[in-house]
């Protein structure tokens, strides 16, 4: 025990001067009123969150939760299989899959976002080669869409979904299905009954890493929603930017932090959950 | 004994590659377009290419992108790991503080956290440079290597280490041959994501970088409003290219190092 | 103890990378201008040649909007010399005391300046300012699907573009479009013409293709839009890519704006940023910068040097007549905040 607290020791100097402080002064600033001019000024004032409550900001809200929750489920959907195929490969294969998933995650967000705008714009690459073909006469409107959004959100948090799946599914032990098939199971009955709860952690982890990212992300909706939509993320930029309300920028800050973390923390309670019990099950 | 997956698997797995890399693709193709639009093919060049040789700013932004990468990713994941391997042996309450800590960095909005450490390396009188800005990428990659190789750990059992010190193993040995090549997977799936992280990092760099610690991204976007040059589609193609020969490299390096050993090729 | 050791080990090892990593990019010898401004806003001969003139050197860093240079300047994040903030941005500086004053002394070039130019309302007699480059709001629309006679705001409401409007992604400009259609002033404070002009641009959004401020021009060179609100300057560069774009101040009238130079307070290298300044108003580097450009040079004595083609642009070198419908954007004040709700409003469609 004392061991474990002496090597955290400098994570948590590290976390307490760059982290901790920092909010701090965002908590503080969420308190506080702004004047004329757009100045933080030492007045307590719960305005700042007095504000969120209204249907405007409460209706965003919502909003960017539908969005990164959908984002999440289909980015979980499209992913896992790839996880395991990835996971059940040679060893050749896996150290490739993982690769080339990652490598195209190193060009820059803003780059891979501006390519699929020339795949899906009006005369981009997609709609030439569909008329081209014949299969349609006028171009479709793909981008400015919440269509385009969702592509956009998936695309980019694809290898945070994979990765962990992988870890997770990676260091299952295999002999597990081999024994439920020697007793019978079907590859699908013993997917569910096995593979999935082992593979829960990770499920997990790639839930929160993606939802929490979409959540904080404008630029997709921007770019390839043509900025027709507003997430609280745009909302928290634009009040410490254009509108220079920094006390209720911070208190949607402060807000938004707090919710996530809930989620999250109760995202954890439920997987710690099943892992005690799948590790009491192998005992 | 090795499994043969579905076919549907395979096919999907190609599929979702080939999605993956269409964009990709687009941007490789568009390098060698002999315009500076990108729109419409107006023949091929190396023009770009040459071009980027020897234009300053995009270049030192990269070597700024890189070193931060390097850097803070080395540090984030040493952290990282610590912070996760020690969280086992605290008890229930430590337990979930620590993690809600550890989560936080990535939860909060890039404009806060980017903000805030200003004011914060303000107040300190700390000169903006490329020191503020590895400070503050290694705060939040810190936070994804916890998330994943907490996970790891989740899923492993502590058998084998109390097998390994009943058998009269020393804490460090039993760190060495049996806690590490276990979470090694993990540690590196979490540096790979911190060192994406970092690349990518836009808001929380602009507002802690100071004069010529300009990375990448910060370069791209303000690049934006004049149309982004070709130039960096041929970087980044480079950057690809670069990266597939390194790992290339690591990879024969590594079957070398091996030998006859049966043991499972490293994931990376 | 062994634990402590390694403990002691990885942060003092974290710090130390830290502090390496950081030496790298040491201080040159030569005296060093730092420059903060939008991206591609000098003609890099230009600044190379006043490298080799003066015996210095000069980093060039961007942002790409006022907003974000207003907040890294305000929570102190200084180590700029020269910043280019528009016009209701220097008002905003000035008045947050984070301007210094400039030494007209040391820029004898600033009679070279347009004297339409010198002495703006939001920074009387130019104590902090001078001015960079300036532009209108008006709109753009491409001739080959737009046929008839654009002359008013009105007509982006025209249903025949449904779908092809581009708007800019800046609540004060859009909704002061909307103020100055409905004959009011750009930076109203009074409620009632805010609501009106609001409620108005409501009734547009269904034909809105996309907010853009960055990448309008893009959208109109590759016609995803045929119509939008864009700055003049932003038009000369979308008709030279696209010759079917034409432009347009309307009749009612458009938002004129300008970049301008400024000091941060505190800054290292204030007498060599002023050297800067007065170097870029000599009439034949001005004349180079703003060809290459493409901006409108607001220097009258640089007139003679630049080529016809550019003295002929309309797009960049706007008509007396044109110039006299134009209004520059005001603070708003406390508005702000309505101002602010009702474009949340907007973007969120709700």
């Amino acid at each position: 025990m004392r061991r474990s607290k002496l090597l955290i020791t400098p994570v948590l100097l590290w976390l307490a001067l760059f982290l901790l402080v920092p909010m701090v002064i965002v908590v503080v600033m969420s308190l506080m009123s702004r004047d004329t001019l757009g100045n933080v000024v030492f007045h307590f004032s719960l305005n700042g969150y007095k504000t969120f409550f209204d249907s405007l900001y409460l209706g965003i809200y919502w909003d960017t939760l539908v969005l990164s929750v959908v984002t999440t489920v289909v980015c979980l959907l499209v992913s896992y299989p790839l996880a395991y195929f990835i996971a059940n490969a040679s060893p050749r294969v896996q150290t490739w899959g993982l690769v080339l998933i990652t490598i195209p995650f190193w060009i820059n967000f803003l780059i891979r976002t501006y390519a699929w705008v020339l795949l899906l714009r009006t005369q981009g690459v997609v709609n030439t080669l569909l008329i081209h073909f014949g299969w349609i006469q006028e171009p479709l409107q793909m981008l400015y869409t919440k269509g385009a959004v969702l592509l956009g959100m998936v695309y980019n948090f694809i290898p945070f979904m994979v990765l962990p799946i992988y870890v997770a599914l990676e260091q299952m032990d295999k002999r597990l299905l081999d024994a439920a098939s020697d007793l019978g199971a079907t590859r699908w009955k013993a997917f569910r009954h096995i593979t999935l709860p082992q593979s829960k952690s990770g499920i997990m982890t790639g839930c929160v890493l993606v939802y929490v990212s979409t959540t904080g992300m404008f630029v997709v909706t921007d770019i390839l929603g043509g900025a027709k939509s507003t997430m609280i993320s745009n909302i928290i930029q634009q009040q410490y930017l254009g509108a220079r309300n920094w006390p209720f920028g911070s208190a949607l800050s402060v807000i938004f932090v707090i919710t996530s973390l809930i989620l999250i923390l109760l995202f954890n309670r439920a997987m710690q959950s099943r892992a005690d019990r799948a590790k009491e099950g192998r005992a | 004994m090795k499994r043969k997956s579905h076919p549907l698997l395979g096919i999907h797995s190609v599929l979702m590659m080939i999605f993956i890399y269409v964009p990709i693709l687009l941007i490789i193709i568009y390098s060698f377009n002999n315009t500076r639009l990108s729109g419409d093919w107006e023949g091929f060049t190396f023009d770009w290419y040459a071009s980027l040789m020897t234009d300053d700013h995009v270049l030192e932004a990269l070597m700024n992108s890189l070193t931060v990468g390097i850097v803070s990713t080395i540090v984030a994941t040493l952290l990282g790991t610590v912070g996760a391997l020690s969280l086992r042996g605290l008890g229930r309450r430590w337990k979930g503080s620590m993690n809600g800590l550890m989560y936080l960095p990535v939860i909060i909005p890039d404009i806060i956290m980017g903000l805030s450490l200003l004011v914060l390396f303000n107040q300190m009188h700390v000169p903006l440079g490329k020191a503020t800005v590895i400070i503050a990428h290694i705060t939040f990659s810190m936070s994804y290597v916890y998330v994943v190789v907490t996970a790891r750990l989740a899923g492993m059992g502590k058998q084998l280490e109390e097998a390994a010190s009943d058998l009269g193993a020393t804490p460090w040995q039993t760190f060495r041959h049996v806690t590490w090549p276990q979470i090694f997977p993990g540690v590196i799936s979490g540096a790979l994501i911190a060192f994406t992280m970092s690349l990518d990092d836009f808001m929380v760099s602009f507002f802690v970088a100071g004069p010529s610690s300009t990375t990448l991204p910060i370069y791209i976007y303000g690049q934006v409003k004049r149309g982004i040059s070709p130039e960096i589609n041929a970087l980044c193609t480079l950057l690809i290219v670069v990266s597939v020969v390194l790992i290339l490299l690591a990879q024969f390096f590594l079957n070398r190092g091996k030998g006859q050993k049966k043991h499972k090729m490293l994931p990376i | 103890m062994k634990r402590k050791g390694i403990a002691g080990l990885v942060l003092a090892g974290a710090l130390a990378l830290v502090s390496v990593a950081s030496l790298g990019g040491c201080s040159s010898s030569k005296e060093t201008l730092h420059i903060y401004s939008w991206a591609d806003n000098f003609d890099e001969q230009v600044l190379k040649d006043f490298e080799s003139k003066f015996n210095v050197k000069v980093t060039y860093d961007n942002y790409a909007n006022n907003e974000d240079l207003l907040a890294k300047i305000k929570a102190g994040g200084g180590g700029y010399d020269l910043i280019q903030p528009s016009d209701y941005m220097v008002r905003t500086m000035i008045e947050n005391n984070l301007l210094e004053p400039l030494d007209k002394n040391n820029i004898p070039n600033f009679e070279n300046i347009q004297e339409s130019l010198k002495n703006p309302d939001f920074d009387p007699d130019n104590k902090y300012s001078i001015v960079y480059t300036s532009g209108v709001t008006g709109i753009a629309y491409n001739k080959k699907y737009v046929k008839d006679t654009i002359d008013s705001w009105e007509d982006l409401w025209d249903p025949k573009y449904k779908g092809k409007v581009l708007l800019l992604d800046d609540n004060r400009e859009v909704i002061g479009m909307a103020l100055k259609k409905q004959g009011h002033s750009n930076s109203s404070q009074d409620e009632g013409e805010i609501k009106s002009a609001v409620d108005d641009l409501k009734k547009l959004l269904p034909s809105v293709l996309a907010f853009d401020t960055d990448t309008i021009k893009q959208k109109m060179i590759q016609e995803e839009g045929w119509i939008g609100t864009v700055w003049s300057g932003d038009a000369a560069f979308i008709a030279k890519d696209n010759p079917d774009v034409e432009y347009v101040v309307p009749k009612e009238g458009g938002t004129i704006f300008s970049d301008n130079y400024a000091i941060p307070k505190g800054a290292e290298h204030k007498e060599l940023a002023e050297k800067f300044i007065n170097y870029m108003l000599d009439p034949q580097v001005s004349a180079k910068n703003y060809e290459s450009i493409g901006y409108s040079d607001p220097n009258a004595k640089a007139m003679e040097f630049h080529s016809e083609e550019y003295r002929n642009n309309h797009m960049i070198n706007l008509s007396e007549e044109e110039l006299g419908r134009t209004e520059w954007l005001g603070d708003v004040k406390d508005t702000l905040q309505l101002y602010d709700r009702y474009w949340t409003e907007l973007k969120s469609g709700r």
